[in-house]
């Protein structure tokens, strides 16, 4: 025993040296991160949380030689987007051309800067937007040309989707597409400059067909008291209510459409359309599906996330980019946030005017149009288990997520969502205590309350006996007592 | 302690709560009230309100503990206390009321049991609701606070000696004085950093000149 209190000093040394060497290391990896991860939590508390995705590699034009020659910088690249191949296409928009690398941006497969038209060489300018549908056909929104290019998988001319006519068209209205994408119908999907009505749709033979997802424009009673007040000339001067354009497109496998937009307000920055065109998106307990939460304040900083492009990614789990503050929001199919990561600046990982987004074999790419780079993030186990765990749910494993999920409160104690899963999947496994009790952590109130009524009944049919018993005795004891007052009084009398 | 407190105080404050009309009139005419009790009363009424929203169950409690400041809310049920009894008095004065500073401060202070009641048994009672039950959480706060300002309402209306009409007429007025004595606040406090600031500029001159 003396040895051993001689030896203490050594021991808590030892002790104290490791739990140095031990939390050094780990501040270290956190600090190499140029931004910051967080989720808000039901009270839209910031709530810091391990990074989901780090910056992988960036890829610029730099980076490439093809057929011998460098193939120079981007020049404001502007899209990209991955073909079924695996191959992936940018729009390299103001050196009018489509670079196509392959699935591992390691080599240049091809570059397409002309195609033939009717016999004659034809050349991009300005290319916008490029989508491949699922036959392979790369579709291109040549916006200064005013037409969608087709071209097939070996880049010979398919059609050109040019000069829409139609009677809901304004007279005058020039067709300038800035992105595009294509059902399995292909069906195709353009957003074009000034297009206020919506997306433009078109048929598979070119044939402009309708308007689809038109935003409304929501006038408060407030503004519109103002209005009526207003001179005829006030009116001319004051801002025209009129409704966003949509800025980015992608399309899930079951043909919705996923259509980024900016919202002034940012409650809502992303629709989900269904074919008929109607929004069918969820919006998660705060009914927000537009980004940052905090953002009161006056400077440039503050204010509404902008998205400007959102990918589907898979298991209903889909991903918007903010250019305002270069941030990248996952939501999962009921709309709830699942993580937040990335951020502007000039170190490697941030971006000056992000663009696009993508995610193409589990990493999430952004492009930036300033850098002209492809900025690769790769998920951590952090990433990677929130996004099993929500597959898992989507297709209704919620049991199976349980190990996922506590797995993920080791990383991020409070996580909500991590919290519910657990709770939902007690409730279901009946024991009703433990589900109330995660439950509650989670916010979750609805499950909560049918955790606590099961919970309730529980109590009281294993102890209806007791409960019985006492009523029984308490009733009997009222008799007894009354009986015997009136006795007493009797007496008295 | 027994003149205040005593036992009599606290039977004719129960008395006055079930005989409203009755307890108050004798409370005006032959002092059976107290207002330190009052005062205790509202005191409780504010322990019980800021109890309510930290320990009600969570199925029927959505208020973020951390926004919940048991300090500030005494501080702020005292000071509307004293606004409504002080705009009240002053109001009543000029309208031929009947009570004094104390009679008022007892019709609203003993109004506030039956809520100061009702917060603790709801508090009590959240605890076995589930979420379709919420209704009767709901009810019970609902019908304590309208029994509370009915009771309020009769205190001043028996103290005064007004009919309902008046008493409701001079209920308005109190409201309009409240503001007013509010805004007179702000603008006392706003003059006297004025002269605070200008003094002060004064001494700060002075020091940098000496």
């Amino acid at each position: 025993m003396r040895k051993l209190m001689k030896l203490k000093p050594f021991i808590s040394l030892c002790l104290a040296l490791m739990i140095l060497f031990t939390t050094e290391g780990v501040t270290a990896m956190a600090d190499e991160l140029p931004y910051d991860s967080y989720n808000y939590d039901y009270r839209e508390y910031i709530h810091y949380t391990p990074a989901p995705y780090i910056p992988d590699r960036t890829v610029t034009g730099l980076d490439f030689t093809f057929n011998g020659e460098a193939l120079g910088k981007f020049n404001n690249p502007q899209d990209l987007c991955q073909a079924p191949d695996g191959n992936i296409y940018i729009a390299d928009t103001n050196n009018n051309r489509i670079v196509v690398l392959d699935s591992a941006m390691k080599n240049v497969v091809k570059v397409i800067t002309t195609f033939t038209n009717n016999g004659a060489e034809d050349k991009f300018s300005s290319p916008y937007g490029v989508c491949v549908s699922e036959r392979g056909w790369l579709y291109v929104a040549d916006m200064k040309n005013k037409r969608v290019v087709v071209l097939d998988e070996n880049d010979a001319l398919v059609q050109i989707i040019e000069n829409p006519q139609s009677e809901s068209l304004e007279d005058g209205f020039v067709f300038s597409p800035m992105k595009v994408t294509v059902d399995y119908a292909d069906r195709v999907y353009v957003i074009a400059q000034n297009m206020f009505e919506g997306i433009m749709v078109f048929e598979s033979n070119g044939q402009f067909s309708n308007f689809f997802g038109t935003i409304q424009v929501e006038i408060s009673g407030w503004e519109k008291f103002w209005k009526r007040l207003a001179t005829k000339e006030e009116r001319a001067n004051q801002q025209l209510y009129i409704p966003t354009e949509f800025t980015g497109i992608d399309i899930d496998p079951e043909g919705f459409v996923y259509a980024s937009n900016i919202d002034a307000t940012g409650i809502q920055g992303v629709r989900r359309l269904n074919p008929r065109g109607e929004d069918v998106i969820k919006k998660g307990s705060n009914e927000n599906v537009g980004g940052d939460l905090q953002i009161a304040g006056n400077s440039d900083y503050a204010g509404p996330s902008q998205f400007t492009d959102v990918t589907y990614r898979e298991n209903g789990i889909y991903s918007c980019l903010d250019r305002k503050r270069g941030r990248i929001f996952t939501y999962d199919y009921e709309g709830n946030l699942l993580y937040i990561f990335g951020g502007l600046g000039t170190q490697e990982g941030t971006f000056q005017l992000p663009v696009a987004v993508e995610d193409i074999g589990g990493k999430i790419v952004i492009l930036d149009a300033t850098k002209g780079a492809i900025l690769c993030f790769t998920e951590t186990e952090y990433g990677r288990l929130i996004n099993e765990a929500v597959s898992l749910r989507y297709d209704g494993d919620e049991a199976e997520a349980v190990a996922i999920w506590e797995r993920v409160l080791q990383l991020d104690e409070n996580n909500e969502l991590a919290n519910t899963g657990i709770g939902k999947a007690y409730l279901t496994a009946g024991d009703y205590e433990k589900a109330m009790h995660y439950l509650e952590i989670g916010m979750a109130r609805d499950y909560y309350s049918i955790a606590f009524k099961r919970y309730r009944n529980q109590v009281l049919t294993e102890n209806a006996s007791w409960f019985l018993t006492g009523l029984v005795v308490l009733i009997g004891g009222w008799f007894v007592y009354k009986q015997v007052k009136k006795r007493k009084k009797g007496e008295v009398e | 302690m027994g003149k205040y407190f005593g036992k009599d105080k606290w039977s004719y404050m129960f008395y006055t709560i079930t005989h409203p009309m009755d307890g108050y009139y004798w409370i005006r005419h032959r002092d059976y009230g107290s207002v330190p009790l009052a005062v205790l009363m509202v005191f409780l009424f504010s322990i019980s309100f800021t109890a309510n929203r930290l320990l009600s169950s969570f199925v029927v409690n959505d208020i973020d503990p951390r926004g919940v400041d048991g300090l500030f809310e005494l501080l702020g049920v005292m000071s509307f206390y004293l606004l409504i009894c002080v705009s009240n008095w002053s109001v009543t004065c000029l309208m031929g009321g009947e009570g004094r500073m104390k009679d008022i401060a007892i019709a609203v202070g003993y109004g506030t049991v039956p809520m100061t009641f009702v917060m603790v048994a709801a508090t009590i009672v959240s605890q076995f609701v589930a979420d379709e039950e919420q209704a009767f959480y709901g009810l019970l706060i609902g019908v304590g606070i309208a029994y509370g300002v009915l009771m309020m309402l009769m205190g001043i209306m028996q103290v005064h000696n007004y009919t309902l009409g008046k008493t409701l007429l001079t209920l308005f007025i109190t409201f309009v004085a409240a503001l007013i004595i509010v805004f007179l606040l702000l603008l006392l406090s706003n003059l006297l950093g004025m002269v605070y600031n200008f003094f002060h500029s004064i001494y700060t001159e002075l020091i940098f000149r000496v």
